[in-house]
């Protein structure tokens, strides 16, 4: 479903993603990991078209992400780092706008809109500005909106980032709810989600990768996620 | 063309719901309306003086000429003060909110962001610009029949639309290199003022630098419509002011991805 070879973006001086290959098959849930710095963000905008790289190739959805971006983009959901918000609209147009630009119209859309709010428990700030709302809230109407029409590949940035508990626990179930029709590739900094939620684990380190390996390949012989990620990850 | 439509409809929400609008329609109704009773006020005058002092003059007075025309003129210097804060927000926000991205990553091509952004600020500026209709109005219920020239009036408001136009499509493409609205607020004031004391410059010269130099000034190309003639030599700067700001907005949005 996701297949990357050999990208590579360059900055004036530097060097952000330094050669990075993995593929992602359909249905699978990739936990995408890596310090702070590392490229993890940098690789996800590529997929998503949001910035292109400097040398390589992405193919998204059977689809090259250089080449026919328009067609990548209809059929990925991204949630950034921080949600793209506009804090003047309330969560209703706010949705009803991203559904638009998406090409949902008439009952699909309103349905779509519904179906989402629904999954991410949204139904008590309908009418909210998202201005006023908690973090909580405002990352999950980011992840409202990368949910609608229903795009075969999520990439999801740090999704639980700012969450109580409570919360955490609801957006992971979520997650495990989508990933029985979506391909994901999910970064994130907490290691007991990525144990949860993805069999296969992709850890990127000044740019390149690190590991590609089942989770149980990675902890195998008694040693934990975070062990092996400190590892990999110190030189 | 559906996409256009839903940038122009969010544009639009976002000019009425942080108030903009209103702000932008207030402000612009009270200086004009402060130039126009003024203005008025000393059409009444000289009319007063001249019955007095030399009747035969009278016949050569008129309202169109000497009261809707300067305040045209007028209403056209104020477009220097109020597009830059019709326009400021456009890009410049959706890049520091990080909302940009949103639209960078659906299937939205920079050409309709870039378009549906302009097409939803001339909409907030023809309601702008349809205000000072209101004067002429006012004046045509008081004063017998006649004594405005419908023609010139529609003139001179779609001239003011033509200038505003231009005026908003360089102030979306300063909005797109900055993060900071009041950065991008600023430096097309600075732009509009440039286009407008381009005039006084021509003014101060003779020949060849005279006519090229009042040929750039945006507000000199206000004068024809304002007396009722519309000149292919204006409407031809007007249109390519606006296409330049949508062409240059345009790339900017494309180079936007690559930082």
């Amino acid at each position: 479903m996701i297949e990357v070879t050999n990208l590579v973006k360059r900055y004036r001086d530097l060097v952000a993603v330094d050669g990075i290959s993995f593929s992602v098959a359909k249905g699978e849930v990739l936990g995408f990991l890596g310090p702070n710095g590392a490229g993890k963000t940098t690789t996800m905008r590529i997929l998503t078209g949001a910035s292109p790289a400097t040398s390589g190739k992405a193919m998204v959805a059977g689809f090259d992400v250089f080449e026919q971006p328009l067609e990548v983009k209809r059929r990925v959901g991204y949630l950034p780092e921080q949600p793209p918000l506009y804090d003047d609209l309330d969560t209703l147009s706010y949705l009803r706008f991203v559904s638009r630009i998406k090409g949902l119209r008439g009952e699909r859309q309103k349905s779509e809109i519904e179906r989402v709010i629904a999954a991410c428990n949204l139904e008590s700030v309908r009418k909210r500005r998202l201005g006023e709302l908690s973090k909580g809230f405002r990352q999950r109407v980011g992840l409202a909106q990368a949910l609608l029409g229903e795009p075969e590949v999520l990439i999801l940035d740090e999704p639980t980032i700012g969450l109580d508990p409570n919360q955490i626990v609801e957006v992971r179930s979520l997650i495990q709810k989508l990933a029985e029709k979506h391909t994901v590739i999910l970064s994130t900094h907490y290691l007991p989600e990525v144990i949860q939620l993805c069999k296969r684990v992709v850890i990127v380190h000044r740019g390149r990768i690190a590991a590609n390996d089942t989770l149980e390949n990675l902890t195998a012989g008694g040693r934990s996620l975070e062990q092996t990620f400190y590892d990999l990850t110190q030189r | 063309m559906r996409n256009i439509f839903a940038i122009v409809r969010k544009e639009l929400l976002q000019y009425f719901t942080t108030s903009v609008a209103y702000w932008v329609f207030a402000v612009f109704s009270l200086v004009t309306s402060f130039f126009f009773i003024r203005i008025l006020t000393f059409f009444q005058r000289s009319i007063m003086i001249n019955s007095q002092m030399r009747p035969q003059m009278l016949q050569y007075m008129n309202f169109t000429d000497q009261v809707l025309a300067p305040l045209f003129y007028n209403a056209a210097v104020i477009l220097i003060f109020v597009a830059p804060f019709l326009t400021m927000r456009l890009i410049a926000e959706e890049r520091r909110a990080r909302t940009f991205d949103l639209l960078l990553t659906n299937p939205v091509t920079p050409f309709q962001i870039a378009l549906g952004k302009y097409l939803a600020s001339l909409v907030v500026l023809l309601v702008m610009v349809l205000l000072t209709l209101v004067y002429p109005l006012l004046v045509s219920v008081y004063a017998e029949v006649g004594a405005v020239a419908w023609s010139t009036v529609l003139t001179g408001v779609l001239g003011i639309f033509l200038l505003g136009a231009s005026f908003t499509a360089i102030g979306m493409f300063v909005s797109s290199l900055t993060q900071s609205q009041v950065v991008a607020a600023f430096l097309t004031f600075l732009v509009l003022l440039l286009l407008w004391v381009v005039g006084w410059a021509g003014a101060d010269n003779a020949g060849l630098a005279r006519e090229i130099l009042t040929g750039l000034s945006a507000i000199e190309h206000i004068r024809g419509f304002a007396k009722g003639v519309i000149d292919l030599k204006d409407l031809a700067y007007y249109a390519s002011l606006i296409g330049l700001g949508l062409f240059f907005t345009h790339r900017s949005i494309e180079t936007l991805r690559w930082r």
